[in-house]
């Protein structure tokens, strides 16, 4: 019994075409891998490591080099909680705070009881304009407030039914701010 | 003081972003957008484009300010074999989030870029290196990228021409280092970003191998201007050497933080106060980094100093990535430069031993003046190690940058450093509770 799908290790062989070297395809690969089973485990690295003929050593040094990708168990939804200089100037340790008491967890890296949440302290999002920032669910929320995590945190406890055209409010970036900052100097 | 400018012309790389669905291809287009490529593929020689942006004087605008048409100058033109264009969309320096908010409002501005550079050092392919927590600005170049190869614009025959054109995009994964042109090279190659020693250079020896020219967001966005509208007219705006505009995040304590377009040679003044609506009623600016958190900062009492390139160079502090990050009186510069110590101590890469060993060295002499157990021995450290980080000790820019910082905070706010270690007092903080 494989760690990963067979359709999963099929996808995984057909990316080093896209690459001048196949190489190239071990990050992909590994994304491929961490979006089935949520993080990276030895077994999982090991059948990237074959299906890409490469060495299991190799694409463990190249997953431990990343902070994206996950050798340990993480929430469903984790939070990338930026605390850099522009972010805790603007109250990001308070944020980090709250968060941990929101989701019920101690520290960094504790998955929530109910499989939920999870959290880490991460470098600069590269959206300071923004602080304090997170990163969810592959979307940035912008200046963070208590009240914006609590309401993060409850539509993932209670999630409401899919909104027709999920695509169509995909812009996490609030629009209004965003179009007021378009002028220049 | 500088001279105030900024009226000389309009906005170059913000002109359009007020016309709702810029990102869409034929939106981009109606307003002039691969107008540039089209005239490049159809009518120009490689040679007449490397001219026509050396003639503008546009430096690159990742951090190190070099000249975009010398850099691809370098890459040979005789070599049989591919090269490529790689695009730094790696941002990561603290307080730098112009490059995202380029790629969100106009990612086809970036495609065209790309293609254009392409065509100058005679490559067909380029890859745009995008870091990985950027989902948005991803899926919006996919799709823009998808779509100029419907309209042909990418393909074998870009605008009716046999000249083929493709530009494809990689995911960083989170690594600060990979913002560093070989340290990028070595990720894109799907290795540990770690960067290489130098010779050979990227132009010579590049990704996979093979030559490459790295350009950054912000500078290939800027080429398709400079090809509408010509280099002379670029040349126009900015201050005498450093030509042009540029992009500046504003962030930290003032009122309106943003992204804007400057002509290069404004005051820091007219950029915080004026642009990023100033510090909070009651507060004052202490201290602000220029460029990013590894420019070596400047206090508040120099908000006049022009955003001049060479000027900040003049004052040992760089331009950088445009990343201006203010801190007003409310805030303590020792645990300031501690927090960017972390950062700088977490993303060291490992492969040079004063950067490796010396970042986290800082980190724990901080932690002891912060926790009231510092002393004269303390300060020592930090200078020892500041020094130690910097002056070329290391394969690459990330351990002097660490050592700016140490160094530039020492310098401008000893009393509170010496406050902070001696007498386990911050005055920030008192200042505070007495309010």
């Amino acid at each position: 019994m494989s760690a990963l799908s067979e359709h999963v290790l099929d996808e995984i062989r057909e990316l080093p075409a896209k690459y001048p070297q196949h190489r190239s395809a071990v990050m992909p690969a590994l994304d491929l891998a961490q979006e089935e089973l949520g993080y990276l485990t030895p077994e999982a690295m090991s059948e990237v490591a074959s299906a890409l003929q490469l060495d299991p050593g190799y694409v463990e040094g190249v997953a431990t080099f990343y902070t994206l990708f996950h050798l340990e168990p993480v929430g469903k939804h984790r939070f990338y909680m930026c605390t850099n200089l522009s972010c805790t100037l603007r109250g990001a340790n308070e944020m980090v705070d709250h968060l941990k008491a929101a989701i019920g967890v101690h520290e960094a890296e504790q998955v929530s009881k109910d499989g939920l949440f999870s959290y880490e302290e991460v470098e600069c999002l590269g959206a300071c304009e923004y602080a304090p920032v997170a990163r969810l669910d592959h979307r940035y929320q912008t200046d963070l407030t208590p009240q914006k995590i609590d309401a993060l945190v409850a539509e993932r406890r209670n999630p409401k039914p899919e909104p027709p055209h999920p695509a169509a409010k995909a812009a996490a970036l609030p629009a209004k701010r965003g179009g007021k900052r378009k002028k220049s100097g | 003081v500088a001279e105030q400018r900024g009226t000389v012309g309009g906005p170059v790389l913000t002109e359009w972003f007020k016309t709702k669905d810029l990102h869409k291809l034929d939106v981009y287009e109606s307003l002039g957008g691969y107008a540039g490529a089209r005239k490049v593929f159809k009518e120009m020689t490689a040679t007449q484009v490397i001219d026509e942006v050396k003639g503008s004087g546009l430096r690159g605008r990742g951090g190190a300010d070099f000249p975009t048409a010398t850099k691809w100058s370098f890459v040979p033109k005789d070599h049989p074999g591919p090269k490529y264009i790689v695009v730094n969309a790696d941002e990561s320096e603290p307080g730098s989030a112009k490059d995202r908010y380029l790629m969100e409002n106009s990612p086809h501005m970036l495609v065209e870029g790309a293609m254009i550079a392409s065509f100058a050092i005679g490559g067909h392919q380029a890859w745009i290196y995008i870091r990985g927590e950027y989902d948005r600005p991803y899926e919006m170049l996919r799709d823009a990228i998808a779509e100029a190869h419907a309209k042909g614009y990418l393909g074998d025959h870009p605008f009716g021409t046999d000249y083929p054109m493709d530009v494809r995009l990689y995911r960083g994964h989170g690594a600060y280092i990979c913002g560093e042109e070989t340290a990028l090279l070595e990720s894109l190659e799907g290795k540990r970003a770690q960067p290489r020693s130098r010779p050979p250079f990227p132009a010579v020896k590049g990704a996979w191998g093979m030559p490459t020219a790295v350009n950054n967001v912000e500078t290939l966005s800027t080429v398709p201007w400079i090809i509408r509208h010509g280099g002379a007219e670029y040349a126009k705006r900015g201050s005498e050497k450093a030509k042009g505009t540029r992009m500046v995040t504003v962030s930290g304590d003032v009122q309106k933080p943003g992204n804007f377009e400057i002509e290069i040679g404004v005051t820091y003044r007219h950029v915080i106060e004026e642009l990023a609506g100033g510090p909070f009623p009651g507060r004052t600016i202490k201290v602000f980094w220029p460029g990013g958190s590894s420019a070596k900062v400047l206090p508040g009492s120099m908000l006049d100093t022009s955003t001049d390139l060479d000027g900040l160079k003049a004052l040992g502090t760089m331009g950088g990535s445009g990343g201006i990050i203010v801190m007003d009186d409310s805030h303590c510069i020792v645990k300031a430069a501690a927090r960017l110590l972390r950062f700088y101590a977490f993303e060291s890469c490992g492969k040079c031993t004063p950067c490796r060993v010396g970042g986290n060295w800082a980190v724990r002499t901080y932690e002891r003046i912060l926790a009231g157990e510092g002393s004269r021995i303390e300060l020592g450290i930090l200078e020892r190690v500041s020094d130690g980080l910097q002056n070329g000790r290391c394969l690459c820019g990330l351990g002097d940058a660490a050592g700016w910082v140490i160094e530039s905070t020492m310098r401008h706010f000893h009393n509170e450093y010496e406050e902070h270690t001696l007498h386990n007092f911050c005055s920030a903080e008192a200042a505070l509770v007495h309010a």
